[in-house]
């Protein structure tokens, strides 16, 4: 298996290997698809389906607004963000490709989810994808028709990040249960909760402006050179169930 | 297990995986259906059989996550190997033992997992991380494996006496 391995990690290997994994992905689909009729069926009970549908709308409407206001306050473009909530090309004047999340990582190691959108729709690794709430992660690997996403929830994940009110710069890092941001110290402020953490576009991996979370919680150590904080991804990793590839930008 | 009976309860064991079970999470952690469906084999059929099932039920992973093909199919059989030496020595028809194998399997899957991601150079969590997932992982499919055990022994006479090791 560790030969196995080894050779199919080799760059020679990566079309068979995406091709291969490209192979699971109708199936995949057909399996979310059933699973989404699962779901309506069981919430059908008790009319709670329409309950439910409604609050979903709701909450991604709340999600979509809320980001709205601080990519306004970060940038100052009111017009412009305000025009559509999920139109995201528009908002930020990237090129996007939408996909929809056929599948999950298996295992809590690497959070991960996989799109029905491949190299055959012009995605490329390192690019990065976005969805309502704003960021999700960056492309890790492509098929013809399937690609794998690094989610900012991955431990392995960093995104460097400003503050939407104080201004402070950070790295957020990935995690299970919230993402965590290290801020840089600067006389004069003080990172607050509520803040919006939004991408600084510093070191080139992120276009800078979109929305990663909000700060829930700051911890502050006169020792340390940086802060600590708790920041709740804008995105839910369990439900989102559409993405946008920003195809027009390419990390540094 | 037939062969294509076993391939469909694999298929099926690695879509749910990806499509549901990060749904039901819990603490960062959320069951391994297959890591289940593979132990539940082996308990009730023999660990050949359970082996078997373990390759091909870890590739089949490893075809959904990041990666190069191997490391799911290689931590797999180490949960299995595992499992088999544990059902061969216990009463098999006690569900006590199947869910402590289940959480003694998913620590040696997790790290055999985590083992091979950091040799190949793939991204892994911090140790404390892992370990609080690993933890978290091995509780609930613990938990589970009663449940996933019940229909394979229906299936299955489990008092079929386990193949002879050679």
């Amino acid at each position: 298996m560790l030969v196995l391995a080894v050779v199919t990690q080799q760059s020679w290997a990566s079309g068979a290997r995406g091709a291969a994994k490209a192979a699971l992905a109708p199936l995949e689909q057909g399996m979310m698809l059933v699973a989404s009729g699962f779901d309506r069926v069981t919430s059908a009970v008790g009319d709670i389906s329409m309950l439910r549908s409604d609050n979903r709308r709701l909450e991604a409407e709340n999600q979509a607004l809320r980001r709205q206001v601080a990519e306004l306050s970060a940038a100052g473009q009111d017009n412009v963000a305000l025009r559509g909530a999920l139109d995201f090309q528009r908002s930020f004047g990237h090129r996007t490709v939408a996909a929809q999340v056929i599948g999950r990582g298996p295992d809590g190691f690497s959070r991960t989810l996989e799109i029905d959108r491949g190299s055959a729709d012009g995605l490329r690794v390192g690019m990065i994808v976005a969805g309502g709430g704003g960021l999700v992660g960056r492309v890790r690997e492509t098929g013809p028709h399937a690609a794998i996403v690094q989610t900012l929830a991955d431990p392995q994940s960093r995104v460097n990040v400003f503050l939407s009110k104080s201004g402070l710069q950070g790295t957020v890092v990935g995690g299970a249960d919230s993402l965590q941001v290290q801020i840089e110290h600067r006389l004069g402020a003080v990172a607050s909760n509520g803040e919006w953490a939004l991408t600084s576009g510093v070191g080139g991996g992120y276009p800078r402006g979109l929305v990663v979370g909000q700060v829930a919680s700051v911890s502050h150590r006169d020792s340390s050179t940086t802060d600590q904080a708790l920041v709740v991804w804008s995105n839910d990793p369990a439900s989102i169930s559409l993405v946008l590839v920003i195809t027009d930008f390419m990390p540094a | 297990m037939k062969w294509p009976a076993g391939g469909l309860v694999m298929l099926g064991a690695v879509l749910v995986q990806v499509t549901w079970a990060s749904r039901i999470e819990v603490a960062g952690a959320f069951p391994n259906i297959v890591l289940l469906a593979v132990i539940a084999l082996t308990w009730t059929a023999g660990i050949r059989t359970g082996l078997v099932w373990a390759c091909a039920g870890g590739l089949m992973l490893d075809l959904t996550a990041p990666g190069p093909l191997g490391p799911h199919a290689l931590a797999l059989l180490a949960g299995t190997y595992l499992t088999g030496f544990w059902a061969r020595n216990l009463d098999r028809r006690n569900f006590l033992y199947p869910a402590v194998a289940a959480g003694v399997s998913t620590v040696a899957y997790s790290l055999v997992l985590v083992a091979a991601d950091r040799m190949l150079g793939l991204p892994v969590p911090s140790m404390a991380l892992a370990f609080q997932l690993i933890i978290a992982a091995a509780a609930y499919n613990a938990l589970l494996m009663p449940l996933a055990l019940l229909p394979l022994r229906r299936r299955h006479a489990f008092t079929r006496p386990e193949p002879q090791a050679q």
